[in-house]
């Protein structure tokens, strides 16, 4: 058995908890600290389905179910690249008031160690709390993100076939490995 | 990040032993104080001790209670930040490769110095 590891980031934010949340996990619009994807869901509740798609909803990049809900502190879900045959992780948001703003850590767990999830998850945590940092503080996340997005944008038809939505029903509640 | 912050992540990182233990726990996140001191010939427990209050101070290691012991993880949100602040799109593809040409050239990728002896913990 592979083995798993934990990865965890934290970063301090000047904004309010409400919005720092929701930033995290709206589902009426794109989530520009999280890669720019729209949340799809069949509600945010322990045991809702979720995924993360591109922005047009054709392509399903993570797929996952919901672990914990709890408006505006904590949220957490399994997450599966759907690119990748790795065993899942779980994916874990915490809210926390402290002095200077709020307090976000970003917890990985089960990483399956070697893995290309691994190595994903572990560039993608920084990336997710610098950008959620600059979207809350400076109303957009930084030049580099943005010019990303543009990219995803352009180049959603290169996506492999297996991340397209058919493949990834929301309903049904896949087996987890 | 505000100017005392930085300030706080500029001063953890001026220091060889601070800088290693980094190294050592992004090799090995969750790993506890004893696993860190083992890496150490040179310094004793308390300084290592004092080394990560330092770090943990500049928000660039995250230690977390399990039981009696702490474990420790290396946050690098605060070294990402300072990336996005000096760098763009352009310069971090030109500056990366020549970077990566560097380490090529000198072969010398970041040591992490083992005392040797058994693992504990």
């Amino acid at each position: 058995m592979a083995e798993k590891k934990r990865a965890m980031f934290r970063v301090v934010i000047d904004g309010s908890q409400e919005a720092i949340f929701r930033e995290l996990t709206r589902t009426d619009g794109l989530l520009p600290a999280i890669f720019n994807s729209r949340m799809h869901t069949t509600g945010l509740k322990p045991g809702g389905r979720m995924q993360m798609r591109t922005p047009s909803g054709d392509h399903v990049i993570v797929d996952g179910d919901v672990l914990e809900y709890d408006f505006p502190r904590r949220f957490a879900h399994t997450h599966r690249f759907t690119t990748l045959d790795d065993p899942v992780c779980k994916v874990t948001y915490e809210l926390k008031p402290v002095a200077g703003g709020i307090e976000v850590t970003l917890t990985v767990d089960d990483m399956p160690a070697g893995t290309k999830t691994e190595k994903e998850m572990t560039k993608g945590g920084d990336f997710i709390l610098a950008n959620l940092k600059a979207i809350v503080e400076k109303g957009r996340p930084p030049l580099g993100a943005r010019v990303m997005y543009a990219m995803f944008g352009a180049l959603e038809f290169m996506l492999p076939g297996r991340t397209k939505a058919a493949h990834w029903p929301l309903e049904k509640t896949k087996e987890t490995a | 990040m505000k100017p005392d912050e930085m300030d706080a992540v500029f001063a953890a990182l001026a220091a060889e032993s601070r800088r290693r233990i980094l190294d050592i726990l992004k090799k090995e996140p969750g790993c506890n104080v004893n696993r860190v001191c083992e890496f150490f010939d040179d310094i004793g427990r308390v300084a290592v001790m004092k080394h990560l209050d330092v770090l943990e101070g500049a928000n660039l290691v995250l230690s977390e209670k399990v039981g009696r012991e702490r474990l420790l993880y290396f946050n690098p949100v605060p070294i990402h930040m300072i990336y996005d602040r000096w760098t763009t799109e352009y310069s971090a593809y030109w500056a990366g490769r020549l970077a990566r040409m560097k380490y090529r050239l000198e072969n010398a990728p970041i040591q992490i110095n083992r005392k040797k002896g058994g693992s504990r913990g």
